[in-house]
């Protein structure tokens, strides 16, 4: 297990559009790897390449069990996570308003809208083409993190002020 | 992206703190709702109704848990307990979410608190609940009284039996419904600051009701409103949250123009700064307590009310201040108690109360009593009052302190309505039932120096 070094909002990547994956190396698959490891580490649920100082369109999400009544098991959620490159939104629909916060902004979340659903389309590490819908959190998890892509954070998405958030303990 | 919080492990993990660890659940909402800030209002709501209505109706969903359970509640792991607790509320008591979302939600919260083995036991004892909760058979009331109101009321059979002995069964049933029911606030209108008419108006102006209440002219109840910060009378010091029977402390111990008093278990300070109230800015208040933190609270009190003839201090009830000997016009000991009169209030406080604990309460107030009895002078008052129901802590105390000290009991007709009149009244003292009487549960003595 290789961890990697979460940047921070204000650091240049995360301001930065991805370029898409031509081809999945032994380097992009440990690319992969380290990114779940960060993820699951940092208490994460998603996590873009720019945030780990890469430029290429991959995301990683694994919402597990977190909240959501509404997410039905499948990949990205309690099954396995959901790694995608390339990936491109087709399609979206209702609207959900909530809390989000971001691994690059520690201790911080903010109100954010988002749909309520989303179809994507990506490839997996193998370079075949698939697609996955979301509703809810796994929703909110896809449009975040295909955000970052663009270079673009929750920030700028945000009604109202950002607050602080105190973790969680867990056993 | 991060972990979203997950509002029902924040109400587990109250309910841990609270039925596990002691905690009293009044703090530890308000201590979680403050670490929440930002969570939204309808999650912010979620979880005071889900923790609060947990532990009201907790022995009723221990028995309804226990119908479809192999493992008595007692001997499981005490994170599944309250696990179970908190969703068979949800499932009985709040239709707005769905079974299936209770059921789900709470296995997975098992697993993730990492009881992977008992997804299956939660998930059983949870469907099953939801399918057959309506033929669930109680208690019979004709049969096992004790045990119907118990499990019907969530009451203690200790305490169920104890009324019982005193009360006879029908005050009984009246008190555990009563401490279901769901009031508006009692206030206290601040009359140096403001007309009761003015204070009326500032209120309907933010749209809240106000329903005058029948026992006292000055004392309003409040309803329809979000947070009693935000209310601008109580801002300005115009009104202060008090329960009626707290109020008649004050009307009971009848201060003279220019008295001095000693409220010797103050905070959080209503009874003394009513006092204060009513002498009108002469004399002198000694609102006293026994720790620093509750000092505070008053302190904030009394600056908001901008009362001058009153001053909170830290002393302790138990040791004698010799300064204070034989000084007092006017003594009030509102002594710790067992609470029995405010379940309505603090739910967990008939879980948490024992007989035995009782027994070490009593000696605490006979305590305070001997000690502040001293600070009161020849032909003054001592008011001895508490917020519980039930002799022990009330008449018998009584009874032995006026077998061991010289003092006499002074009717209270003159202080009180008519509809409060009774023969105990005219003897001096007054047992409040809360459901009997408009009041919290509450007894109030006025005792003379000779």
């Amino acid at each position: 297990m290789a961890l990697r070094q979460i940047r921070i909002y204000g650091d240049e990547k995360l301001a930065k559009a991805c370029r898409p994956v031509q081809f999945v190396s032994p380097r992009t698959k440990l690319l992969i790897r380290d990114m779940l490891d960060t993820m699951y580490e940092a208490n994460g649920v998603g996590l873009a390449a720019p945030q780990v100082g890469i430029l290429k369109q991959i995301v990683v999400i694994d919402i597990g069990d977190a909240e959501g009544e509404d997410a039905e098991p499948g990949i990205g959620c309690g099954d396995g996570p959901l790694v995608m490159i390339n990936p491109e939104i087709l399609e979206t629909s209702g609207e959900q308003t909530g809390q989000e916060g971001c691994l690059s902004l520690p201790g911080q979340a903010g109100m954010v809208t988002r749909p309520e659903y989303v179809k994507v389309k990506a490839f997996d590490e193998d370079m075949k083409e698939f697609e996955v819908e979301g509703r809810g959190l796994l929703a909110r998890a896809i449009c975040h993190e295909c955000d970052h892509l663009q270079g673009i954070m929750y920030v700028e998405k945000v009604e109202g002020d950002l607050f602080e958030v105190t973790d969680e303990e867990e056993e | 992206m991060t972990k979203p919080v997950n509002i029902r492990e924040i109400c587990l993990g109250m309910l841990m703190e609270i039925t596990e660890e002691e905690a009293y659940s009044h703090v530890v909402l308000r201590e979680t709702l403050e670490k929440y800030q930002y969570l939204e209002k309808r999650d912010r709501a979620f979880i005071t109704r889900v923790v609060e209505g947990t532990l009201e109706h907790m022995i009723q969903i221990d028995y309804i848990i226990e119908q479809f359970s192999n493992v008595p509640v007692y001997n499981m792991k005490p994170l599944i307990r309250n696990l179970l607790r908190m969703s068979v509320y949800q499932l009985k008591y709040m239709d707005s979410v769905p079974d299936s979302a209770v059921c789900n939600e709470a296995v997975r919260l098992a697993q993730k608190r990492g009881f992977y083995n008992l997804k299956g036991f939660v998930n059983g004892v949870l469907r099953n609940t939801a399918r057959r909760l309506s033929q669930v058979r109680y208690p019979d009331p004709q049969r096992e009284p004790m045990r119907y109101l118990s499990v019907k009321y969530s009451f203690p059979i200790w305490m169920i039996n104890k009324w019982m002995t005193q009360f006879g069964y029908e005050t009984t049933e009246i008190m555990c419904r009563d401490s279901h029911v769901t009031r508006g606030t009692i206030v206290r209108c601040n009359l140096a600051k403001a007309s009761k008419e003015e204070i009326i108006q500032e209120l309907t102006a933010q749209n809240i009701t106000v329903k005058q209440h029948p026992y006292l002219d000055y004392a309003l109840e409040i309803s329809d409103y979000n947070y009693i910060g935000a209310v601008s009378a109580f801002r300005k010091g115009w009104i202060q949250v008090q329960d009626i029977s707290s109020m008649l402390v004050a009307e009971i111990a009848a201060p003279n123009w220019g008295d001095y008093c000693i409220d010797v278990c103050a905070a959080p300070g209503g009874k003394s700064l009513h006092i204060a109230d009513k002498l009108m800015g002469s004399g002198y208040v000694e609102a006293r307590d026994i720790s620093e933190r509750k000092v505070q609270m008053m302190q904030e009190n009394i600056e908001r009310t901008e009362a001058i003839n009153i001053r909170a201090m830290r002393m302790d009830a138990t040791v004698m201040d010799e300064e204070s000997r034989g000084k007092a016009d006017i003594v009030l000991a509102d002594v710790p108690c067992s609470g029995l009169g405010v379940i309505r209030k603090k739910q967990d406080i008939k879980y948490k109360m024992s007989e035995k604990q009782q027994q070490d309460i009593i000696r605490l107030q006979r305590r305070i009593l001997q000690n502040v009895q001293n600070y009161v002078r020849p032909g003054g008052t001592l008011i001895y009052s508490t917020c519980t129901v039930g002799a022990d802590e009330n008449q018998y105390n009584m009874k032995w302190f006026l077998e061991n000290f010289p003092f006499h009991l002074e009717s209270i007709d003159s202080y009180i309505c008519d509809e409060l009149k009774s023969r105990t009244t005219a003897g001096g003292y007054i047992q409040l039932l809360p459901g009997v009487h408009q009041s919290d549960g509450f007894f109030i003595a006025r005792l003379g120096r000779n």
